[in-house]
């Protein structure tokens, strides 16, 4: 009776924040997923179109270049995050004297506005005024590339300060995950013998591995989700060149209300996002020794 | 006690009363640099008409639109609210907008520019009322021409003096190899390319606006804008100017002339004050085109009132009042021109005394025939705003940069212009 009691209790009071996630989560959810059949414009009420918009995003040039591009960013994003973020944990995770305050420092750009730094890459990159491109100029190089205005360049450019913004973040992640490598097995592999290489090959990394798959996993979810740094440095251009999910989808649902077509495009992204997830936890499963 | 409750109750029926007669209009707009202008003539108009009350807002267009398009879809529009040229047929398309056809009969339309009458006339109807309108004319600047010994450009200019003009006007000036003057600045954007198609008498639409199919003048003015930057390379290429603003270049110095709205004149004064001396001319006109046939254009900024408002009578008499004789010429900031013809064509507005002195250059674009290219879902197949990178203005880009050819360029707008159209 007491017990009954206290459920009951216990569920009027998380009942506002139950109707916050079914009013503001879950609604919308659902609801979005039904516009994605539909031509829906915001104004008057949609037409049910079954899959069109679906087959519109795999057989429609545009819409391949862009699943291309994401594809492409999270091959070039996820990788790069790794190594930077593990590379800089490992570097500062010794006691020397500078390494708190040079891990603020990685940190900064993380929690800095991103508008802001990405108009300041954007000064970095401009072809005639760049910082980057009169050093180069300085060097010899004559003619240095477009590297916003090129499309041989745009995504790769794009990709490096989303990896520069995020390194310090994934920085962090694996200090942590280092705390927990137990020195003494590093100790005992250095009295067996063990170089600095073996030591992080054989004792370290395999005892990384629960963090490095949370790593993946996050910087997986994080490629796909790139829009304010593809909004202030190139606009998605040239051409689309670097144009990703997440920015297509603002441009189909806040410039052209084309609300449906942006909702399949959603569900494409929760379709990518959600296969790599799995694909993730079987590799988990399989390698991580934890 | 019983006198205090009385007067309370007094005091609160007063109250209530008060507020349920007086009628208040809401009204949004998108340009929150207006907004105290606008604060000023809605407290004349309040003042004009007792009992009536205006809620104004304004949010930049990136927040108005999608603001404005949700209370659309909840049915909860203002009463009266700015509509785009670029939009209008799309929230006509879908019945968010008030014929106010009824109302205009009874005008005298000859105070009014009719070109920027045209874009809202829908149907049978008037679906918004212009408040101003705009238009890309040529900016140049005054001391690069003097400098070189060209005469200023006028409305007689023809494209080969254009070209000359912009090959004499491009200079690198320190001899380092690198352009440090163009001739002239453009890439694929609305307000660069399509002037010059309508100038040479040419149309990017079918007659009955339903698809893309680019005539052979329109196809001829976007060859002679590319040839600019590949052939003669007298106009920056976009990938040169990246990291810049587009509207930064003219005032900065890097282009002596260059084509876009009128609107840039205010950001201009600013921008090149003390730098250099500019004016403004009209488009040439292209070589193919007759006075007749020549086309300029220009679009307005218009109110529309809401269909389901309760307050129609009062809302016209309202927009009346904004877009005519409640307005003073310095409500239009620099290139916006007034609708209300008595205001445009007044001294105070051509003000003289500031650049360009030559304002008179708009109103004869608004007194011969304009045209747009707007369809419903324009900014798509364009390419506008965050979709700059998509549609008929990447393509463009990609020819302007040299990395595509013209042909190749408009078979791809057209074609996927024609499959957002059709939808």
């Amino acid at each position: 009776m007491l017990e009954r009691e206290y459920r009951r209790v216990g569920f009027y009071l998380i009942l506002p924040a139950l109707m916050g996630l079914v009013l503001f989560r879950l609604y919308p959810i659902v609801a979005s997923f039904f516009i994605s059949f539909t031509d829906w414009n915001v104004f008057g009420g949609g037409e049910w179109v079954g899959l069109e918009n679906y087959f519109e995003i795999f057989s429609s040039k545009e819409g391949r270049l862009i699943l291309l591009n994401t594809l492409l960013f999270a091959v070039i994003y996820v990788p790069g995050i790794f190594f930077i973020g593990l590379a800089l944990a490992l570097a500062l995770n010794s006691g020397f004297r500078w390494a708190a305050g040079m891990r603020a420092l990685y940190f900064l750009p993380y929690i800095t506005s991103t508008v802001a730094i990405t108009l300041t890459w954007r000064w970095i990159f401009s072809t005639r005024f760049g910082l980057l491109n009169n050093l180069l100029l300085e060097f010899g190089v004559n003619n240095p590339p477009a590297w916003l205005g090129d499309p041989t360049w745009s995504l790769y450019t794009v990709v490096f300060v989303a990896v520069w913004r995020d390194s310090g973040f994934f920085m962090i992640l694996f200090l942590a995950g280092l705390q927990t490598v137990d020195q003494q097995l590093v100790d005992s592999a250095r009295v067996d013998g063990a170089n600095r290489w073996e030591v992080f090959r054989h004792v370290t990394l395999p005892l990384l591995a629960p963090t490095s798959f949370f790593v993946i996993l996050i910087a997986m979810v994080r490629s796909t989700q790139t829009f304010e740094i593809t909004y202030a440095l190139t606009g998605g251009g040239p051409n689309q060149s670097s144009t990703t999910l997440a920015f297509y989808i603002y441009q189909n649902a806040f410039i052209h209300f084309d609300m449906g077509y942006a909702a399949a495009l959603a569900y494409v992204l929760c379709m990518v996002v959600g296969g790599l997830t799995l694909v993730h936890h079987r590799l988990r499963g399989k390698w991580s020794y934890v | 006690m019983f006198q205090r409750i009385v007067i309370i109750f007094s005091f609160l029926f007063f109250v209530v009363v008060q507020s349920l007669s007086a009628q208040t209009l809401r009204y949004m707009m998108w340009d929150p640099s207006q907004l105290e202008i606008e604060k000023a003539t809605i407290a004349k108009f309040e003042s004009a008409n007792p009992g009536v009350k205006i809620e104004v807002s304004a949010m930049p267009p990136k927040e108005y639109w999608p603001r404005i398009s949700a209370l659309a879809a909840s049915d909860d529009l203002p009463d009266v609210f700015a509509m785009s040229s670029g939009y209008i047929q799309s929230w006509h398309a879908d019945g968010q907008l008030r014929n106010l056809k009824a109302y205009a009969d009874k005008l005298d339309m000859s105070k009014w520019f009719s070109g920027a009458m045209d874009v809202a006339r829908l149907g049978n109807g008037l679906y918004a009322f212009p408040q101003n309108w705009v238009a890309p004319v040529l900016f140049f600047n005054k001391d690069a021409f003097d400098e070189a010994g060209i005469k200023y450009p006028d409305s007689n200019w023809t494209w080969n003096d254009f070209l000359t003009a912009t090959i004499a006007l491009t200079k690198d000036k320190n001899n380092d190899g690198r352009i440090d003057q163009y001739g002239f600045w453009a890439y694929g954007r609305y307000a660069h390319i399509e002037p010059w198609v309508f100038r040479n008498g040419g149309n990017l639409l079918t007659s009955n606006r339903t698809s893309l199919a680019p005539d052979f003048r329109a196809i001829e003015a976007m060859k002679f804008l590319t040839d600019l930057a590949n052939l003669h390379q007298v106009a920056a290429k976009p990938q040169d100017m990246e990291g810049i603003r587009s509207k930064d270049v003219f005032p900065m110095g890097m282009t002596a002339m260059w084509v876009d709205g009128s609107w840039n004149i205010a950001h201009l004064r600013k921008a090149a004050k003390g730098k250099f001396r500019w004016g403004i001319s009209q488009i040439p006109m292209g070589p193919n085109a007759k006075p007749a046939t020549a086309k300029g254009y220009a679009w307005a900024d218009m109110l529309a009132v809401s269909p389901n408002t309760k307050n129609a009578d009062v809302a016209w008499k309202f927009i009346m009042y904004m877009t005519g004789s409640g307005r003073k010429a310095k409500d239009f900031l620099g290139g916006k021109v007034p609708a209300y013809r008595p205001i445009a064509e007044s001294n105070a507005w051509l003000e003289r005394d500031l650049q360009p002195s030559n304002k008179e250059v708009l109103l004869e674009i608004g007194s011969g025939t304009t045209t747009t290219s707007f369809t419903p879902k324009w900014s798509k197949w364009r390419g506008y705003a965050a979709s700059k990178s998509g549609g008929m203005n990447g393509e463009l880009d990609e020819v302007f940069n040299g990395r595509q050819s013209l042909r190749q360029a408009i078979d791809n707008f057209v074609e996927y212009g024609n499959k957002v159209l059709s939808k």
